[in-house]
């Protein structure tokens, strides 16, 4: 399985100000695609996720410097997307289609089966930081219910056995 | 100049003008929630649906501009109606109804329209429960504003005024959908330098000023059209008053000046206009302070200036320009006295007019450009004190507030080698080295004119009379928990303005052309002598003569 974990949140993002020479020469490949500054700023606030593992209130500092923005702002931005994690995410995130196609399919068992095994609901983490249980909607992939996004990657067609075995598998990673 | 017709009323408009202006002109109110004169049109309350003859659909009243031609339907129109009431019903589904407890009843626009267009009829088919919003109804945000994000309905208002007027975009929305709710960055203090601003235009009580609210019912409120006195640019105000007490200062429209925005250090010199020290004339004589009347006081220290040696008048750029005039003439240039306007620095103000631009200001006084005009001193704290040490029999100090060094040690003890004449309102070291004290009114008891920096002659009316019965908070601190309470301080008091004291000291003096009866009077005499306000009407000098208030324009009814 290719799931790669979250990258730990770091404690940089804590009080990082200004990027660094890396993060800075992917942002200038980046900026040149958008219209306006501020145009670009759901990729950069993704590029950050990816570098810091979550999207602290210094990481909107930093983006919003970088984008002439106001921090308020970027970080109302943030937080009308599920996707960009405003606290430290666990490992593995588990994001469990909830939508119509994958709830008849059997995705309502996954839900309550997921519940069950690691013992959270939806929007928590397990204590030892493995994974976190997040509802979303529709994945895009009904073909395939039920769909269970990890991270980057999308696991479909799954049932208990196959997300137990998944599940296995990870947790054993860690 | 398109030229078009609403509810079959005639009228002609600038190009470009939207249909709620246009509607405005021809004395018809689309309802608005989200448009605001000064910010930019979003169209995202949907109340201001208008029917247009010929479109199929109905059309926003707000992101519409008047076409030639154009026949407009808003009362008379069933389907505009209809979808009115639909907006209304989902506005409602949400909000509290909480207006019996609500400090913006009375100045809310969702409740204006509710009972202009709704009366008791209002339908729901919700049967959910209310979404509310656990710890955000009564949260403060900054030092002056205060949330109750349950009665929010999401107009932006208070965003945009802050991305585009005050220009810190220090709001936002958080989170999405029946979730969305009106938050700063990582619950930082909003603290900015115009923040009750965005108490002002948001529509409902969902942001409220922490100052007033509670002290007060709006429609209790008298509004006199006043000047701010908080800096040299001057921006236009209401001082909103009732039973002889100052409650706040709301924006007076002006777009050259303030457009309707007012910043906070300004807004909150409201609260002390309520101070009054001192009531009746005192006479200092053998060590002992007397009250005497005002026919004695005006006597007495027109005695001490027939036969003062030397005089010297320290007047201030805190006086109108009515007081200034009267001063120069009188003490200038009738007694040959020497007169000064110490003028201090100030804190950097700045303050956006209605074409976006900022006007910048470093003097804290309403009226150094004035004192300027009429070709008076304009001195330093160093000047003063040169100016207090040149020694004279009498000196007159007209505002003990006009510079810093008149409250220290140093210019008490100058002013208690000669006879001095203190006019005075507050508390002040000055005022007991006084042989005699004159009591003012604040800016609210009197009436005049200020020039800004940029030059504009502006009117200030009188919001409540003086002489009479003067009134002092009895905490002479606002806060929510402990609202001022107006009681009356010691027996009927006769503060008198300055203008007023200086006229009766002409008519003592005999120099009858300048015992005038009003500031209107003083003014049409300053028109005729001075170059500086030649042409100039007090009838027609600019502030009162919009005086239709900003908060009616605001209103829907
Ligand atoms: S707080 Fe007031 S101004 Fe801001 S969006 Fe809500 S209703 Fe509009
Ligand atoms: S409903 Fe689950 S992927 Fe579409
Ligand atoms: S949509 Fe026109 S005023 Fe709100």
């Amino acid at each position: 399985m290719s799931t790669r974990p979250i990258v730990a949140a770091s404690p940089e993002a804590l009080q990082i100000v200004t990027f660094d020479a890396t993060m800075e020469a992917r942002i200038a490949e980046l900026l040149p695609r958008y219209p306006t500054r501020r145009a670009a700023i759901l990729p950069l606030l993704w590029l950050c996720q990816e570098r810091f593992g979550w999207i602290s209130p210094g990481v909107v500092r930093a983006v919003a410097a970088r984008l002439g923005e106001s921090p308020a702002f970027v970080e109302g931005v943030v937080s009308f997307y599920t996707m960009y994690q405003t606290a430290p995410p666990a490992r593995y995130v588990l994001q469990v289609c909830t939508t119509i196609s994958c709830a008849w399919c059997g995705g309502r068992e996954l839900v309550a089966h997921l519940k069950e095994r690691l013992g959270i609901s939806f929007g928590e983490k397990t204590p030892d930081g493995v994974f976190q249980l997040v509802g979303v909607q529709c994945l895009g992939a009904c073909g395939q219910a039920p769909v269970i996004q990890i991270n980057d990657d999308y696991y479909e067609n799954l049932d208990i056995a196959k997300l137990d075995a998944i599940l296995d598998e990870l947790a054993g990673r860690s | 100049m398109p030229k078009l017709t609403i509810d079959g009323h005639e009228v002609e408009v600038a190009a470009g003008t939207n249909l709620i202006e246009a509607a405005r002109a021809a004395g018809v109110a689309i309802p608005y929630f989200c448009y605001h004169p000064y910010l930019t049109v979003v169209g995202q309350c949907r109340i201001c649906m208008v029917e247009i003859a010929g479109q199929p659909r109905l059309a926003l009243g707000c992101a519409t501009p008047a076409a030639d031609g154009m026949v407009v339907k808003v009362e008379t129109s069933e389907r505009a109606r209809e979808a009115r009431e639909a907006v209304m019903e989902f506005l409602l589904a949400n909000h509290p109804l909480d207006c019996p407890v609500c400090d913006q009843a009375g100045e809310c626009l969702l409740q204006d329209h509710s009972m202009r267009e709704q009366g008791s009829e209002f339908a729901t088919h919700m049967t959910e429960t209310r979404r509310t919003f656990p710890g955000y109804e009564r949260r403060l945000i900054g030092p002056h504003v205060v949330q109750n994000q349950n009665r929010c309905i999401h107009c932006s208002r208070c965003i945009r005024f802050t991305r585009e007027i005050s220009g810190t975009a220090a709001l936002t929305y958080k989170s999405r959908g029946n979730s969305t709710f009106i938050d700063t960055f990582d619950g930082s203090a909003f603290d900015d330098p115009m923040s009750a601003c965005a108490a002002d235009v948001c529509p409902v009580g969902a942001l409220t000023v922490r100052e007033f609210r509670f002290r007060k019912r709006s429609w209790k409120l008298l509004s006199t059209p006043s000047v701010c006195p908080g800096c040299s640019i001057g921006c236009n105000i209401f001082i909103d008053h009732h039973e002889r007490v100052v409650y706040r200062f709301t924006p007076r429209e002006n777009p050259a000046i303030n457009a309707t925005w007012l910043c906070d250090h300004g807004r909150f010199l409201a609260e002390p206009l309520n101070e009054q020290a001192y009531l009746d004339p005192q006479h200092r004589t053998g060590g002992q302070t007397i009250r005497v009347g005002w026919g004695e006081a005006l006597a007495g220290i027109a005695a001490e200036l027939k036969d003062a040696s030397g005089l010297r008048v320290v007047a201030s750029a805190n006086l109108s320009n009515e007081e200034l005039f009267l001063a120069r003439e009188l003490f200038g240039r009738h007694l040959k006295g020497e007169i000064a306007v110490p003028v201090a620095p100030g804190e950097p103000r700045k303050m956006r007019n209605g074409k976006g631009e900022w006007l910048h200001a470093t003097d804290p006084h309403a009226n150094s450009a004035g004192a300027r005009r009429l070709g008076l001193d304009l001195v330093d704290g160093e000047g003063l004190s040169r100016f207090l040490y040149g020694g004279a029999g009498l000196t007159l100090i007209l505002d003990p507030g006009a510079h810093p060094f008149l409250a220290s040690p140093e210019a008490l003890q100058l002013l208690r080698v000669g006879t001095t004449v203190v006019w005075a309102r507050r508390e002040h070291p000055a005022a007991h080295a006084a042989t005699w004290l004159l009591p003012t009114p604040s800016l609210a008891g009197n009436e005049g004119t200020f020039t800004s920096s940029a030059g504009a002659v502006q009117r200030f009316a009188q919001a409540f009379a003086a002489p009479g019965t003067v009134h002092r908070t009895a905490t002479g601190a606002m806060s929510p928990s402990c609202p001022t309470i107006a009681v009356p301080w010691g027996p009927p008091g006769e503060a008198r303005p300055l203008w007023l004291t200086l006229a009766a000291l002409a008519r003592e003096l005999g120099v009858p052309p300048l015992d005038l009866a009003s500031p209107a009077d003083v003014f049409a005499l300053m028109a005729r002598k001075d170059k500086a306000f030649a042409g100039l009407a007090w009838e027609t000098l600019g502030g009162l003569q919009q005086d239709e208030s900003f908060r009616e324009r605001q209103h829907v009814g």
